[in-house]
């Protein structure tokens, strides 16, 4: 039996639904480029719900977050959120995720759905036994992510705070048509937007969700899991257990950005002095294909022969072209390099590029004052 | 005739594997299915076989892609390419848009239509074949 979110009846209206990490989601409500572009050029919004949503308070609370992440964590400031990851002992990622740091002695982690499980065991199992209080709160809450140049505007008919003052990475406290919220200016796409909390509905009392949903969706059009795939990757975000997992660590993924050098140790920090010192036989890259479609699991070859896998690809509907996340060699993957990737027994060329895919002078969110 | 939304000409042969193939005079014109078109939702990439190639019936003759998935194109007679519809190149859409007009694939000139044309589903044994896929 499938879980469902409390915007179930909506997607099951209006959208082709399909299974992703045991909930019962949206696929797409018309179709996937036309969603996409209305992220890239207006405003989309995604039920997000499925994603795990874990709070984390009390004295000890700071300490505690700080020994789980390799960002530090102390140096945020209380309405600071910001992307780090969940290492095992051997430096691999577990997952990524977002932690917002919403008062002294309060957080809260937002998680990939897939992983919502093991994460929380693996919080728990390492949380002290006085001073820290885990709670789960996934069932009682729903998840919207409001994303593209005009997601300010969609979200501020809704919201009593001021959006325009709420900067790229913080979050607030908010009403949302008088429901009491957390929005965050975050997201997955790599446009200006936000994701916002509503507290209360559970999935048998859905209340005020669906409504929420539908005042969104006068100004905003409903994207499925497809659309937020394709403008994940056209972004260039690793989506974790494809392009990024417990075998790849954040060096080969290309997040060694997320590791700070001055905080204690954390679960993983023996691991990862040492990955530190010796580079990554492999790394994280995108690729562009001149024609066809890459595909997860294709060949990435050079001269040489093969150099890498494609962990995760599309067809990009801003560039028109096929693209790609792939691991390939550390030797041979600097931008602009020639590769070609093996598309049913014929290999298209194409190039190594730095993500994100598009021109980010006409997309994303530096492209615009919003947010800056 | 048309099926919980999904079109299927009277006039039409069909696949199992949800392709289409008509009759125009000497040649057999070759496409998707409406299911298959709206099953893809969105078509952004089409491969078929070159001029002048050789298709099999029921073997593999090219690719339709979505952006999420990408599905085996499969022809309904053998023959001799003997047009493409480049609009797709550009207008992959096409296929989604009109998947019996604009957004057909390639045209054949069938090597044995007779005998082949038996193993194909008219509209009603195909819309019978749909409505067991729906249900």
């Amino acid at each position: 039996m499938l879980k469902e979110t409390q915007l179930h009846s909506y997607h099951a209206e209006h959208g082709k639904l399909t299974e992703f990490a045991g909930y019962e989601m949206p696929l797409w409500y018309t179709t996937t480029t036309e969603e996409h572009l209305a992220v890239r050029n207006g405003s989309g919004i995604f039920d997000v719900s499925h994603m795990g949503r874990l709070a984390v308070r009390g004295e000890a609370s700071t300490a505690f977050v700080e020994g789980l992440v390799p960002t530090s964590v102390a140096r945020q400031q209380p309405g600071k959120a910001f992307y780090t990851l969940l290492l095992n002992d051997r430096g691999g990622i577990i997952d990524d995720l977002i932690v917002a740091r919403l008062g002294l002695q309060e957080y809260l982690l937002v998680v990939n759905a897939a992983n919502a499980v093991r994460d929380l065991d693996h919080v728990k199992a390492l949380a002290p036994a006085h001073g820290v209080e885990i709670e789960d709160l996934t069932p009682t809450s729903i998840m919207i992510a409001v994303q593209g140049p005009g997601a300010q505007r969609s979200l501020q008919g809704l919201a009593d705070v001021d959006l325009a003052g709420l900067k790229r990475f913080r979050s607030s406290a908010a009403k949302v048509l008088g429901q009491p919220s957390l929005i965050s200016r975050t997201g997955y796409t790599g446009e200006d937007g936000f994701e916002v909390i509503i507290h209360g509905p559970t999935v048998e009392s859905p209340g005020e969700a669906v409504k929420v949903w539908e005042g969104l969706a006068a100004t905003s059009v409903p994207c499925g899991l497809g659309a937020r795939d394709s403008l994940r990757l056209e972004a260039g975000f690793p989506l974790h257990g494809t392009d990024i997992g417990e075998d790849t660590d954040p060096f080969q993924a290309d997040l060694a950005w997320v590791l700070s050098s001055d905080k204690g140790a954390y679960v993983g920090s023996t691991a990862v002095s040492e990955l530190r010192s010796h580079p990554p036989g492999a790394v994280r890259r995108g690729v562009v294909l001149d024609q066809g479609i890459p595909r997860h699991g294709f060949d990435v070859l050079e001269a040489s022969g093969k150099v890498g896998t494609v962990t995760s690809g599309t067809f990009s509907p801003i560039l028109k072209k096929g693209i790609a996340l792939c691991r390939v060699e550390t030797t041979g993957s600097e931008p602009g390099t020639e590769v070609s990737v093996v598309v049913r027994e014929s290999p298209q060329p194409g190039h190594i590029v730095k993500p994100p895919f598009y021109d980010e002078d006409v997309y994303g969110w530096k492209s615009r004052g919003n947010g800056k | 005739m048309d099926l919980q939304g999904y079109g299927i000409p009277d006039d039409l042969l069909y696949t199992k594997e949800h392709e289409w193939a008509r009759q125009e005079g000497h040649a057999v014109k070759i496409g998707i299915t409406d299911y298959a078109a709206k099953t893809l939702n969105d078509v952004v990439y089409v491969t078929t076989p070159k001029l002048g190639g050789k298709v099999q019936q029921f073997q593999t003759m090219g690719t339709v892609e979505s952006i999420k998935a990408v599905s085996e194109l499969y022809s309904p007679v053998s023959g001799t390419v003997t047009k493409v519809n480049s609009r797709l190149d550009m207008s992959p859409e096409l296929v989604n848009k009109s998947p019996y007009g604009e957004g057909w694939l390639i045209e054949v000139e069938p090597a044995d239509l007779e005998s082949e044309r038996k193993k194909l589903l008219d509209s009603k044994a195909y819309s019978a074949y749909l409505s067991t896929l729906l249900k």
